[in-house]
């Protein structure tokens, strides 16, 4: 045996040991006592109770719960952020166009089959993470970021001047982001624009009503959790995430000379 | 007694897995080039990770007591079984055709090399 296999078996020995240490350890000093975790035990009472109207969140997921109704303002933020990421790299990559003169090449037949396959099997999966968003773990960004892969199959197996020809242009997927943001920035302001049309109280990021504010988006809709604006949001952000790393990763895989062509 | 027989057949095939994955690893350790061990990685996806999946879509389906439950393990299973069985063999043949493409990789224990010849050909 060489000197070198010798060594990666003794790291990936080292490796498990202490991640088992690590995992055994818990935690440094004592861990926090019981009271502490009244916090968890507010969050998961409030995350779906039929029994107080005024106190849930109408979704079974704790964390889709916080990220989009007990802290939204917060998660909007945070969008807007990765969106302005995005939109500097749009502004870097300004006048940049991809020629559709050559012929798209490709890989093998195989390669292209399977990935006609996988490109109705991925947004299958991606849809029902953001559908199921306030019922099981998951959500829109995390639905946008499994819908990417296919953009970047696509990109790898057909080519870019493919995706191209096809139809789906830089004005096109830009579009859909901008959609998908101006349905987050509706969703949240949707009580308060229905609250101004009937003339009661509501606040910006509202789901369900509130002591002084009795309006809410629906709960059910026909024996279906559909988690009022939890739901919407989800979709929103899927739809947003999916198009805004779809632009940045057809983007970064145009060839040098076009974008030399702009920035010399 | 159905129950029983679909446990039984799981257990076997998940054993089959067991021996294929023994058995590519083996062949990864043990052959000479790029592409015959990549045809051992292939033995251990395929026969390593799709057979037992079936198997414990196959046992999930005999266990009574999982109540409705087994019909979300079996249908898991059996897609995630059948999404390796289409991608993992185009991942490798994508990777393959590449490195015969770039030849990064030695083509030393080579009786025939019949994608060498078309390419040959078709510079004709």
């Amino acid at each position: 045996m060489k000197k070198s296999e010798v060594c990666v078996i003794v790291s990936i020995i080292i490796f498990i040991f202490s991640l088992a240490y690590i995992t055994s350890l818990g935690g440094l000093g004592y861990l926090p006592p019981v009271d502490v975790r009244k916090l968890a035990q507010i969050y998961l009472s409030s995350t779906y109770n039929p029994f107080e109207p005024t106190n849930t969140s109408s979704g079974y997921e704790s964390v889709t719960a916080i990220v989009w109704d007990f802290r939204g303002l917060d998660t909007f933020f945070e969008t807007a952020v990765f969106y302005g990421a995005i939109i500097a790299s749009i502004a870097v990559y300004r006048g940049v166009s991809i020629s559709t003169k050559k012929k798209p090449i490709g890989m093998s037949p195989i390669a292209k089959t399977i990935t006609r396959l996988s490109t109705v099997l991925i947004p299958t999966v991606a849809a029902s993470i953001a559908f199921h968003g306030h019922l099981t773990p998951g959500g829109g960004f995390q639905a946008g970021s499994v819908a990417t892969v296919v953009i970047v199959l696509i990109v790898m197996v057909f080519g870019l001047r493919k995706v191209i020809l096809k139809g789906l242009t830089k004005p096109k997927i830009l579009l859909l982001r901008s959609l998908g943001l101006v349905g987050i920035g509706l969703t949240a302001i949707g009580l308060v624009l229905a609250g101004l049309v009937i003339g009661v109280n509501a606040y910006i990021f509202q789901n369900q009503a509130k002591p002084i504010a009795h309006i809410s988006y629906p709960m059910w809709i026909d024996d279906i959790l559909v988690g009022g604006s939890l739901l919407l949001f989800n979709l929103f952000e899927f739809v947003a995430v999916m198009a805004g790393f779809a632009l940045v990763l057809m983007l970064f895989s145009i060839e040098e000379e076009e974008v030399r062509k702009v920035i010399k | 007694m159905i129950n029983e027989v679909f446990v039984y057949v799981g257990e076997a095939l998940v054993l089959i897995g067991v021996f294929c994955d023994i058995a590519a690893a083996i062949g990864m350790l043990r052959f000479p080039n790029f592409y015959t061990r990549m045809h051992a990685a292939t033995v251990g996806t395929i026969g390593g990770a799709v057979v037992p999946l079936i198997g414990v879509a196959l046992i999930a389906l005999g266990c009574d007591w999982l109540g409705s439950y087994r019909f979300f393990l079996a249908g898991a299973s059996i897609v995630a079984g059948i999404l390796i069985m289409l991608l993992a063999p185009v991942g490798t043949h994508v990777l393959a055709q590449a490195t015969h493409k770039a030849g990064l990789a030695p083509k030393k224990p080579l009786l025939f090399d019949h994608l060498e010849e078309e390419q040959r050909g078709g510079k004709k």
